[in-house]
């Protein structure tokens, strides 16, 4: 997969390097941006508040 | 020698396609690895810097103002129906034994609001006695973990701390009384105007703080409660009660 989208990069081994780069910023900006902020309140770990249990409260 | 020449020159097709299923799936298992590690570093931190930015921002904006004088009387409470803005929060929580400065305070515990690096004051399902109200329950939520972490050390508070709200024009002041290290999150009844397993029985000026623990899990509530001992009035410099100064 990885070895895939290296030998599809074009230019030498330091523009390759350079891109690769780019992209991995690129994935974590969206991960950190939009994939983080939406999956978290699905994950049990921030939930502070006593309720009733019904599921509308935190 | 001439067979294994041929064997690495052109390996079997099934086993190349088994060989290269299997290192996509390598590829994917460590990917997944270090998004999971992402996640992490971003409840931890990420949330953190986003959130204490944010709520310091609020901050500054609602001590600017404070500076400017009230339209309508300049030392009213600021409890007049429709007097206060309350949205953009009601005054700062100091707690010296958690010692992270100062919260600040916004109605509701919903996770946009307690999202921004702030304490809420709960308004389902027992609403809160705001502190200048005669009678009744200050009750707050924050988060132990990430999003500011407001209540991170809420472990740290012992009996006979000081917890100090702070609005316009006066300080509260309240005495820790008592702690429940671990209730079940169901258990509504530590917010009532009285709360019950605080260890009182008639109505007063209590606080209480709620977050979740063990540190990095929901699975059980913390709580601490106070009772006001003291209101002092905010003089021309602001100048905080004795036990912030320390």
């Amino acid at each position: 997969m990885y070895g895939w989208i290296w030998r599809h990069l074009p230019g030498n081994a330091w523009v390759r390097a350079l891109i690769s780069l780019a992209m991995v910023l690129a994935v974590v900006f969206v991960l950190f941006q939009y994939v983080f902020p939406w999956a978290e309140p699905l994950l049990p770990f921030n939930d502070v508040t006593v309720d009733e249990g019904s599921g509308a409260a935190p | 020698m001439s067979r294994a020449r041929r064997r690495s020159a052109q390996p079997p097709r099934d086993r190349s396609v088994l060989a290269g299923f299997l290192s996509v799936l390598g590829e994917l298992l460590i990917t997944v690895g270090l998004v999971l590690g992402l996640f992490v570093a971003y409840s931890l931190w990420w949330t953190n810097v986003l959130a204490d930015r944010q709520a310091s921002a609020r901050g500054d904006e609602i001590r600017r103002q404070w500076q400017q004088p009230s339209p309508g009387g300049a030392a009213q409470q600021p409890a007049g129906p429709g007097a206060l803005d309350t949205r953009g929060g009601i005054g700062f929580l100091h707690v010296p034994a958690m010692e992270n400065g100062e919260v600040l305070v916004k109605p509701g515990t919903s996770p946009d609001v307690l999202n921004e690096g702030v304490a809420g004051y709960y308004t389902e399902p027992v609403k809160a006695a705001l502190p200048w109200e005669a009678k009744g329950n200050f009750t707050l939520a924050a988060h132990r973990d990430g999003h500011g972490a407001k209540f991170h050390d809420i472990d740290k508070v012992k009996d006979g701390d000081a917890l100090v709200f702070e609005t316009r024009d006066t300080w509260y002041v309240y005495k820790v009384f008592a702690e429940l290290r671990q209730t079940s999150k169901y258990d509504v009844d530590v917010i009532n105007p009285v709360p019950k397993e605080s260890g009182r029985t008639a109505p007063g000026r209590y606080i209480t703080l709620t977050t979740c623990t063990p540190v990095y899990t929901s699975k059980y509530r913390y709580v601490v409660w106070g009772e006001l001992v003291r209101t002092e009035k905010v003089d021309a410099r602001r100048t905080p009660p004795a036990e912030l100064r320390r």
